[in-house]
């Protein structure tokens, strides 16, 4: 069965897709001039200043077909076009080898066996089961909701899985999720930054992960992304996206989604219709819940602090530490249910709800046919761009629905949510800063704390049964008490300072800013506050 | 030739389905009630009928539209185009949250705009509405008068514009369906006040500090529900109300009159003999701003006008 999902026939047909990726990206460009003067101007800009050599000759090369591109025939440039689209989309094309995708039921326990020994990798690859056990992992990692759906649907056409982001541990941990609930493998256009850390470098570029650099800013480049993904998908290829962009940065699930490439799953239904070979395209919504977050503090920080809405992409934080992510997982592996993985319902690309055959229906249950969609007003069917990006920006608030109703509440965002209460009160304030400064000097009993803790889960738990909010099954079974210790056990031992901390007088409230990192989670609820609810956020640097 | 679908045969239904004909449009008028001879246009009461053609427009009040979008819809696919020219907003739907409702919308307020009823009642995406000062009276004599067509779909604006091309129409597009609902909404309300200060001797340059700075408040409302505060200050808005300060018949303007007069509300609303959705709007909006903290002085004022509390005293105090 596995080997008959149509990643494993990646290897064979990479050339074709790239061949096809540079015809069309060729073939759309009409002003030459203009596309290759736009990528020299921002790669110029780009590597100007840098003090690499390879960084150097290549500021060179841009600046030189710059300067020479006025002078160039049409011909000349075409030319010159197709070398360079030619490089993007091998640069792009990612490889898939099946053995370590055979090893990826092993995934996450190889993971920290091979940020222990990065060479060790090199033997897993040939025996992995050797090493570890997986049932260990079993009750570490929830995956429900409309999994037998999302399989039933890849069975019949393209599924293009849609997570929330929050850490970069997102795609390794949903890859896995897709192996333990049999779904099949999908490809992921995966940050180049992420090719630097060798372990995630070698798992991305096995399994079928493509690779997207994202200094790159020019259109040409984005071209070659989205050709090549539409590509892919239409090939039914399943594919991974985070339709937020960037992770997360204020912990909060995603309420605006520009979806990016993902949108490029609409324009590949469009093309196959338009080719006589109709092929479905299902979006698949999921929230990937962890009960703590591998790059929190950085994320928050970076929300909070003015250059953080500058800075694009965070080189340097707790994911391209070693040391660091080893404890992260370790910590995970300490706590059943650490981490959970809610698949949603399926949309069609224009937001209609999919049943278990593959049909279409519109939110008052008819059935629909999505070819109706690319239909103009005297009937003929036509890709239309400008309709195209409506239809994405649609799905996108549609997606956030999904977000809102899958995202699963656990002790961490729950306690947060409680403990920010308190911070707020006793602020006497709605100014997020000054709540934020209020570290260390608010000490909560136990029961106390567990009394607002048991509040915030029974507004949730009533949200939940008009299926607008989800619990966690952990959660749910918890008394207020057991939910406070289960989220100061999580907190300890992995954030580096302490985030809520037992002392003789109650419980302090330590580190403010990880408060709101995780209350924020359940903020899209109405539950935890929500500094975003009255206009747009307002981060400014935080006093000192 | 274009064709085209109006449902409903009320007074601004009626002079849509003349406008478009008027225009050279192919249309088809669905209604259930009497309705004055319409030469070149057919009528019928079934929506099947109606949906054959695919550019159809929605004119019923806004308190039957999701009943009669629910209806229509089952006989609708993803290839029709829906608009609506309906100048008032909805609730949401109970239970279920809406896709593409503002997105900091909480559970505290339930206004929604009317496309997006029609997204939630029928399969229907390409949606869009139509708004600007324009009057039913207006498209029945040809007279020259301005609408805006608002749709996220250039292709949308792209086929109201040839539904309703006229020589005497001025057709303005916008890509901010949301704002123009709003504005519609808004300034709907906003002329009531306008038709109240008039009637008690506001001079122009009171009218003019009431206008604009209504129309202020009416864009704060409007970004707060996701809006595009500029859309207020356009044709749509603005444009709006100021065709209200000389619009002496608007339905609106006579009602605000009524009530400075001492009128009752019900008396108000017969004088002015059309349907005005901002009569329960106000209290709605009102509450809307409030909870979304914007400013809120000038509703405030329009709520005691229909309350026919103090309203005289409130509306002087507005220009201290």
């Amino acid at each position: 069965m596995a080997d008959e999902y149509p990643i494993f026939r990646f290897n064979a047909e990479r050339e074709a897709i790239v061949e096809e990726t540079v015809r069309r990206v060729i073939a759309s460009t009409r002003d030459t001039l203009f596309a290759l003067n736009d990528a020299a101007y921002h790669e110029a800009r780009r590597l100007d200043g840098s003090r690499k050599p390879k960084d150097q000759a290549e500021l060179e090369e841009w600046r030189r077909l710059a300067r020479r591109l006025g002078r160039m025939s049409e011909l000349e440039r075409r030319d010159k076009l197709r070398e360079i689209v030619e490089g993007y989309g091998w640069d792009v094309a990612g490889n898939f080898d099946p053995r370590v995708y055979r090893f990826s039921t092993s995934l996450v326990p190889s993971l920290v066996t091979g940020l222990l020994a990065p060479r060790k990798l090199a033997t897993l690859v040939r025996d992995p089961r050797k090493l570890f056990g997986f049932d260990a992992l079993a009750e570490k990692f929830l995956i429900d909701g409309e999994v037998d759906l999302a399989r039933k649907l890849a069975a019949r056409g393209t599924v293009v899985f849609v997570p929330t982001h929050s850490s970069n541990m997102d795609s390794i941990v949903f890859g896995h999720a897709l192996d333990r609930a049999d779904l099949p493998p999908a490809t992921y256009g995966a940050g180049k930054n992420l090719f630097t850390n060798p372990v995630l470098a070698f798992f991305m570029r096995n399994l079928g992960a493509y690779r997207v650099d994202r200094r790159l800013r020019h259109k040409l480049y984005k071209d070659v992304l989205k050709a090549y993904s539409c590509v892919l998908i239409e090939r039914g290829y399943h594919s991974l996206f985070f339709p937020g962009g960037t992770r997360s940065r204020s912990g909060g699930i995603e309420r605006h989604l520009k979806l990016g490439l993902a949108g490029t799953g609409i324009e590949a239904y469009a093309r196959t219709l338009l080719s006589g070979h109709e092929r479905r395209v299902y979006f698949v919504p999921a929230t990937i819940n962890y009960l703590i977050t591998l790059e929190a503090e950085t994320l928050i920080r970076d929300y909070l602090s003015e250059a953080g809405k500058a800075r694009y992409i965070i080189e340097d934080d707790e994911s391209s530490r070693p040391g660091r992510m080893a404890r992260f997982v370790s910590k995970l592996l300490g706590h059943s249910g650490a981490v959970h993985i809610r698949f949603g319902a399926a949309l069609d690309p224009y937001g209609n709800g999919v049943d278990e055959h593959g049909v279409s229906h519109d939110h008052r249950g008819r059935p629909v046919d999505p070819a109706s969609y690319l239909r103009d007003l005297d009937g003929s069917i036509s890709l239309n761009p400008s309709r195209e990006m409506q239809y994405t920006r649609q799905l996108g608030e549609e997606l956030a629905v999904a977000y809102r109703r899958n995202a699963v509440a656990m002790a961490t965002h729950i306690v947060a949510a409680a403990a920010f209460g308190a911070l707020r009160r006793a602020a006497g304030t709605d100014d997020l800063f000054a709540v934020l400064r209020m570290r260390d000097q608010i000490t909560l009993s136990r029961d106390e704390l567990a009394r607002e803790v048991l509040g915030v889960k029974d507004r949730l738990l009533e949200l939940e049964k008009h299926g607008e909010a989800a619990v966690s099954s952990e959660a749910r079974r918890m008394s207020g008490g057991d939910l406070v210790e289960q989220a100061i056990q999580a907190f300890r031992g992995y954030h580096t300072s302490p985030v809520i901390q037992p002392r003789e007088d109650g419980l302090a409230l330590s580190d403010t800013n990880l408060l709101f990192y995780y209350q924020n989670r359940l903020a899209v609820h109405g539950v935890g506050w929500d500094p975003t609810a009255h206009g747009e956020p307002r981060p400014r640097p935080a006093a000192a | 030739m274009t064709a085209i679908g109006v449902l409903g045969g009320g007074p601004w239904g009626v002079s849509l389905a003349r406008a478009a004909r008027h225009a050279g449009s192919e249309v088809t008028l669905c209604t259930r009630r009497d309705h004055p001879a319409l030469p070149g246009v057919r009528v019928t009461p079934s929506m099947r009928v109606l949906a054959e053609a695919r550019l159809l427009v929605v004119a019923v009040p806004s308190s039957s539209v999701r009943a009669v979008a629910r209806e229509l819809g089952d006989f609708l696919d993803g290839g029709h185009v829906l608009v609506h020219g309906i100048r008032g907003l909805s609730s949401a739907a109970g239970g279920g949250s809406v896709a593409g409702a503002a997105p900091t919308v909480t559970s505290a307020d339930d206004i929604v705009t009317i496309s997006q009823v029609l997204r939630e009642e029928t399969p229907v995406r390409r949606i869009g509405a139509l708004g600007g000062p324009v009057q039913a009276a207006e498209l029945n004599d040809g007279r020259p008068s301005a609408m805006v067509v608002g749709s996220e779909f250039p292709e949308v604006v792209a086929a109201l514009k040839r539904a309703f091309a006229a020589e005497w129409l001025k057709i303005e597009g916008t890509s901010d369906l949301r704002g123009l609902e709003w504005a519609s909404a808004l300034v709907g309300c906003l002329s009531i006040g306008v038709g109240f200060a008039a009637h008690i001797g506001a001079t122009p340059g009171l009218l003019a500090a009431l206008a604009s700075r209504g129309v202020d408040e009416a864009a704060g409302i409007a970004r707060a529900a996701g809006a595009d505060p500029q859309t207020l200050y356009g044709l749509g808005g603005y444009g709006d109300l100021l065709a209200s300060i000389v619009l002496a018949e608007r339905p609106e303007v006579v009602l605000g009159r009524a009530l400075a007069r001492g009128a009752p509300l019900e008396a108000a609303q017969a004088e002015a003999a059309l349907r005005i959705e901002a009569v329960t709007l106000v209290p709605r909006i009102l509450r809307f701003a409030e909870l979304r903290r914007t400013e809120h002085a000038i509703f405030t004022a329009l709520a005691e006008i229909l309350n026919g509390s103090q309203a005289e005293a409130t509306l002087r105090r507005l220009f201290d």
